[in-house]
């Protein structure tokens, strides 16, 4: 905190490197039906992203921890508040002996409808839409 | 005190612009003040109205789609625009300085701009209510406020830009108590007000931009049609709740935590005794914080959510009545053999406790999932929530008007009257709201403009006592204007109550313009009436 810290040319070439690198990730991982991972690696990703942007370009690694404290407390509620609604989520109508109501969510984004459909190995599969979230089903 | 005492905040310097463009934190929070009880007076009114029209069953005095629109203007203007910005904005501005010995909060100009950004999103609300209206209620549930065709934009809006406020005021004040304490002032002998509105910053910066993010979502919809909330679209509307109380139950603490801190103050200073347990109050104000965000999903029981997720969330429900009773016990036990006198504030501070604690146990059978299924969207919760709310949070709040008036403003009110509204309020409030637990356990659904016979003798009790109600709750605000028109002036340095915090000890009644003549420094803590004597004196 004391002293201002200057960051080498090299070490924010590095990191922008590693940040369009991620991006092609995002963009490369969304074309591969990966089920309920879908969302989990995605935001692994941009978590990872953001990370670098505060901790090298906002030079949170060096300054006063008391701001490192507020950073992880921000992603402390952010992750407080995603367990628990997928606990809601993830086993809602589980109780329900009705069948149709069973799984009431939609967990696929719709985007995956347009994709010729695969399995998680990347697999094509000829099958029809209705069945989606069944993947494990399908090997 | 010096011989430029006759110099204080109110009158130097002069000038329209002097007001409007203020940096001084005593002139925003008297801003806030006046705003907020003009919110308070416009909310109460649209509750009265409510309660004409319930007064017998039939729709009498206004139609089904008008008492939509006043229950939730009445609920959105009392929330966004009165309870959540009036005591931090008012009260915390004018004495969270003062408390702390320090000449202004920590971002003078960041303050003022807090004031300005609550009356721009302010103008949108009152947009809306000119526009005709909004009839969604105040939590603005999916799928209706997708497709209701009333002003659900501009008050949506509204509230997502006074969000901004309570975002910058809350960080003003964590900045203020970690910067800018006078030498000595640790963190164990700051005054449990200044505790509790630290406690509701941290709820404000981390809890508010949820409430921005679920707006911004709800628009993206509607104008979009971007799928988040309607299942059409691939959406889901109980993650809707999930969005909106993740911020509104917070937001509940975000309401009483500034009440709590003055019941804090009051109870030691009227009782002239050491506040018990100073610790367990600081700590639980900061564990209510933490525990009031794992909690949400209680609103939510009847919302379709999984059985797995209600059990987590009745189970950790239970855990808020853990630190809110060590604060009520502290409370009692420090007015034991106590000298305490029956001032305007500390009959406030009594019917707080009263009128809190059946709020709160009302609480714990809405935290239980199978009594709550019965019990919600009834009158149950109507009742259950108001004690907290207003008999909780509105009621602390005049009792720390009437505390810090004579310091704030440098003149005293008519006592007598004072004490007899602070009991009208408290009879007119339980008039108005007991009967409507009783209402709400025979099955009266909440947010309807009539009901069946059976429900008459109970809806008048309630509609006659909120007339009490809000008779004295004006006549209790106009007594205190009164006095400040009136001049009835205090002596500058005057000390009514024998407060020992620096605000009762450093400074002028009302308060020098940079609030310190010179850097106070410390002589006791905030509650030592065991150790030191401070008289009463009064003109």
């Amino acid at each position: 905190m004391s002293e201002h810290h200057i960051t080498p040319l090299r070490t924010y070439l590095i990191i922008a490197a590693s940040l369009l690198f991620l991006s092609g990730v995002t963009v490369w991982v969304s074309y591969i039906d990966l089920g309920p991972l879908n969302i989990v690696v995605a935001m692994l990703v941009a978590t990872i992203k953001a990370s670098l942007v505060a901790f090298f370009f906002m030079h949170l690694l060096w300054d006063d921890k008391k701001n490192l404290t507020m950073f992880l407390m921000s992603l402390m509620f952010f992750g407080i508040f995603v367990t628990i609604t997928l606990l809601d989520t993830e086993f809602r109508g589980d109780l329900d002996l009705n069948p149709e109501v069973k799984d009431p969510i939609n967990k696929r984004a719709v985007f995956y409808d347009t994709l010729p459909l695969t399995d998680t190995h990347g697999h094509p599969v000829d099958e029809h839409s209705d069945n989606h979230h069944e993947d494990k089903d399908h090997h | 005190m010096s011989e430029n005492i006759k110099q204080n905040y109110l009158n130097h310097p002069k000038g329209l612009m002097s007001w409007l463009l203020t940096l001084d934190h005593k002139r925003i929070g008297l801003m806030y003040l006046v705003s907020g009880i003009l919110f308070f007076f416009l909310g109460g009114l649209l509750a009265l109205v409510m309660r004409m029209e319930l007064a017998a069953p039939g729709n009498d005095f206004i139609s089904n789609d008008t008492y939509n629109n006043v229950y939730t203007l009445h609920g959105a203007i009392m929330i966004f625009l009165f309870i959540i910005p009036a005591i931090p904005g008012a009260l915390g501005n004018i004495l969270l300085p003062l408390m702390v010995g320090a000449k202004d909060v920590a971002f003078p100009r960041l303050n003022l701009a807090s004031f300005y950004i609550y009356s721009f999103g302010a103008l949108f609300a009152m947009y809306t209510i000119i526009n005709g209206g909004v009839d969604t209620g105040w939590t603005f549930y999916t799928p209706y406020s997708t497709q209701s065709t009333s002003n659900v934009v501009p008050m949506t809006l509204g509230i997502f830009i006074i969000g901004f406020s309570s975002i910058l005021t809350g960080l003003n004040f964590i900045a203020t108590v970690h910067k800018m304490r006078i030498p000595g002032l640790t963190w164990y002998k700051l005054p449990l007000f200044v505790w509790a509105l630290y406690g509701t910053s941290l709820v404000q910066i981390t809890a508010t931009p949820v409430l921005a993010i679920t707006m911004v979502l709800l628009m993206l919809e509607r104008f979009l049609g971007i799928g988040i909330f309607d299942p059409a679209l691939g959406g889901d509307p109980v993650l809707y709740q999930h969005f909106f109380w993740f911020y509104s139950h917070p937001a509940v603490y975000i309401m009483i935590l500034p009440a709590f801190g003055i019941i804090s103050e009051i109870i030691p200073v009227h009782s002239r005794k050491k506040i018990w347990g100073y610790k367990f109050i600081a700590y639980s104000t900061l564990s209510i914080a933490f525990i009031g965000f794992l909690v949400w999903g209680h609103h939510m029981f009847t919302s379709g959510q999984s059985v797995f997720s209600q059990i987590v969330f009745s189970f950790i429900t239970y855990f808020v009545g853990i630190p809110t009773g060590v604060k009520i016990f502290s409370w009692i036990l420090t007015m034991y053999k106590g000298q305490v006198s029956f001032t305007p504030p500390m009959l406030y501070a009594l019917s707080f406790l009263f009128l809190f604690t059946i709020g709160g146990l009302t609480g714990i059978f809405l935290g239980a999932v199978a009594l709550d299924i019965h019990l919600h969207d009834t009158y149950f919760v109507v009742a259950h929530f108001h004690y907290v709310m207003q008999g909780g949070t509105i009621v602390a709040f005049l009792g720390g008007l009437h505390h810090w008036w004579p310091k704030s403003f440098g003149v005293m009110y008519n006592q007598t009257i004072a004490k007899i509204c602070a009991f009208g309020v408290f009879l007119g409030f339980n008039g108005t709201f007991f009967p409507q637990f009783l209402l709400g356990l025979r099955g009266m659904p909440r947010r309807y403009a009539t009901y069946s016979e059976e429900f008459v003798e109970l809806h008048s009790y309630s509609t006659f006592w909120s007339g009490i109600l809000g008779i004295s709750i004006f006549i209790a605000i106009m007594n205190l204007f009164w006095s400040f028109i009136k001049k009835n002036k205090v002596d500058p340095g005057s000390n009514p109550w024998g407060g020992m915090t620096l605000e009762w000890t450093h400074t002028s009644s009302p308060p020098h313009p940079h609030n310190f003549e010179e850097e106070p420094v410390l002589e006791h803590g905030p509650y030592d009436y065991d150790k030191v004597i401070v008289e009463k004196t009064y003109k």
